[in-house]
């Protein structure tokens, strides 16, 4: 200062109407901003979830599709148990059918089923039991049968018997 | 930065505080940066500052943040000094209990810090930023004057007198005289110190006995002096340093005509500047010139008869300048900011 005994009070544009105008612009500015940035967050939170979402859902499409096909391969597996087991019914019937067909005189060793004939190995005390005994009703069922003896150690005879079906001879007959 | 931005923005108001004897002048200028837009002015009844003062000066401090209020300084116990260096100041008063300034590095004003606390402390409720002294005023006032003449300044106040005499823009002497409690023994003292200096300075050609019409001071209201000095011819002009371009603007001013209260005042005036030059030119303490001229700067509407005194009575040439005291105030302000 020059010629004044003191210097003057600091002088600001800033007084207290300004300052309270520029609270109040400053809260309502800040609150915006906060809304802005909130519904930003928001905004970004959701495409993220979005993105997710749809790649879960991709991932489900996908693991469907997996089910699905797992869902056919079992009920494949399954018709194929139960034709499985329908057959193997079947075949159970036909073995204890067969085991009933032989006699008591006659002892069997070995019998292979074929798919469409039966081999029986065993033994018999002579050939007319077998004949009439095994024979007839092997006939009976098989439509070809081929019998082959050989003796054994002790005078019985060692048999084969092979037997076929005719598949035309079988659905002619069903037929 | 933004301060300065701002300060472009806004306009400035100058609140300018004179205080007189019995009443405040406020004078009041709004500038942008082209000049002044509007400018008011009120007197107040008071002293003190009162609710319509500061409703005076808040219906316009309002407009602007940047508002500056100025005071020219009432302390009695205030002057100017004629150096700058601090051992010198000493010489002259003791400042222990002042606050002072240096002008360009050629003379010192002062005033009393107590006083300029008490301004401060009363004027708390609207805030004072700057504080003049009457010295600078006159020095501001004066200016085209000042730096290339020897004469002698007189503020004139109604309850002040701010005297002091410069030569080519270093100050020489300085006094600053309270109309109020400049009384009668005071002067008698300065008369007999003035006697008792008789024989000095003779050298200087200064015909002292011309100062002796001090002794005549006992009874202020016995004019009867004074009215003998109207009845003197007109004395011829005795120097050939008139200042003729003062005399032409002082041509065009009005000067009041006295009623009788105005001469007291008048006569008292006179006598304090009779008194105030004596001593200037019998103190030791200060490098006396001869003078010849006083520029007034009158902000108190003095008559046409303390210029005759002066011319009459001393042999000066007086030339009268009307000043209004708030706008040279605002003006200092202005020169305080720029």
């Amino acid at each position: 200062m020059k010629y004044s005994y003191i210097t003057p009070r600091k002088k600001t544009a800033f007084t207290q109407e300004i300052q309270l105008l520029l609270s109040f612009f400053t809260i309502t500015i800040l609150m915006l901003l906060f809304t802005y940035t909130f519904l930003l967050y928001k905004n970004y939170t959701f495409v993220k979830d979005k993105k997710a979402t749809l790649t879960e859902l991709a991932s489900l499409e996908k693991s469907f599709d997996k089910m699905k096909a797992s869902i056919s391969y079992i009920e494949r597996q399954q018709m194929l148990s139960e034709k499985v087991y329908t057959q193997n019914s079947v075949l159970k019937d036909s073995i204890t059918n067969l085991f009933d067909l032989v006699p008591l005189r006659i002892t069997l060793s070995e019998a292979s089923l074929l798919k469409n004939g039966l081999i029986l190995y065993g033994v018999t005390p002579n050939k007319d039991i077998y004949n009439f005994m095994l024979q007839a009703p092997l006939r009976s069922i098989f439509h070809r049968t081929y019998s082959s003896f050989y003796p054994a150690q002790n005078g019985w005879l060692r048999f084969v018997s092979t037997n076929y079906i005719d598949e035309e001879e079988e659905l002619n007959s069903e037929d | 930065m933004f301060t300065k931005l701002f300060e472009a923005l806004y306009n400035k108001v100058f609140v300018n505080i004179v205080v007189k004897r019995s009443s405040t002048d406020v004078y009041i200028e709004l500038c942008s940066k082209n000049g002044v837009i509007e400018s008011a002015q009120n007197s107040f009844d008071t002293q003190s500052l009162s609710a319509e003062i500061i409703d005076f000066v808040a219906s316009f401090t309002k407009e602007s943040p940047y508002y500056y209020i100025s005071i020219l300084d009432i302390s009695s116990d205030q002057g100017a000094f004629p150096t700058c260096s601090k051992n010198r100041l000493s010489y002259f008063y003791d400042v222990s209990a002042s606050e002072h300034k240096c002008v360009d590095d050629k003379w010192t004003f002062y005033t009393s810090k107590t006083d300029i606390y008490e301004i401060e402390k009363r004027y708390h409720k609207i805030g004072i930023d700057f504080i003049f002294s009457p010295f600078t005023l006159l020095s501001n006032f004066f200016q085209d004057k000042i730096s290339n003449n020897i004469a002698m300044y007189i503020l004139m106040q109604d309850s002040f007198i701010s005297l002091s005499v410069f030569e080519n823009g270093v100050l020489l002497y300085a006094e600053h005289l309270d109309m109020e409690t400049s009384g009668e023994g005071e002067d008698v003292l300065l008369s007999q110190e003035i006697s008792d200096e008789e024989e000095v300075s003779l050298d200087d050609g200064i015909d002292l006995e011309d100062v002796d019409v001090i002794d005549d001071m006992e009874d202020l209201d016995d004019f009867g002096d004074i009215e003998d000095l109207d009845s003197l011819e007109e004395i011829d002009e005795f120097s050939e340093n008139q200042d003729i371009e003062e005399e032409f603007y002082e041509a065009e001013e009005q000067i009041v005509e006295s009623d009788d209260s105005e001469f007291n005042e008048d006569y008292q005036r006179f006598t304090l500047i009779q008194t105030s030059l004596g001593h200037y030119y019998n103190s030791d303490k200060y490098e006396s010139e001869f003078i010849e001229n006083v520029y007034i700067a009158d902000g108190v509407g003095v008559s046409n008869d303390l210029k005759r005194y002066l011319e009459e009575e001393m042999f000066l040439n007086v030339y009268i300048r009307h000043t209004e005291l708030g706008l040279e105030v605002s003006n200092l302000a202005k020169r305080e900011l720029a």
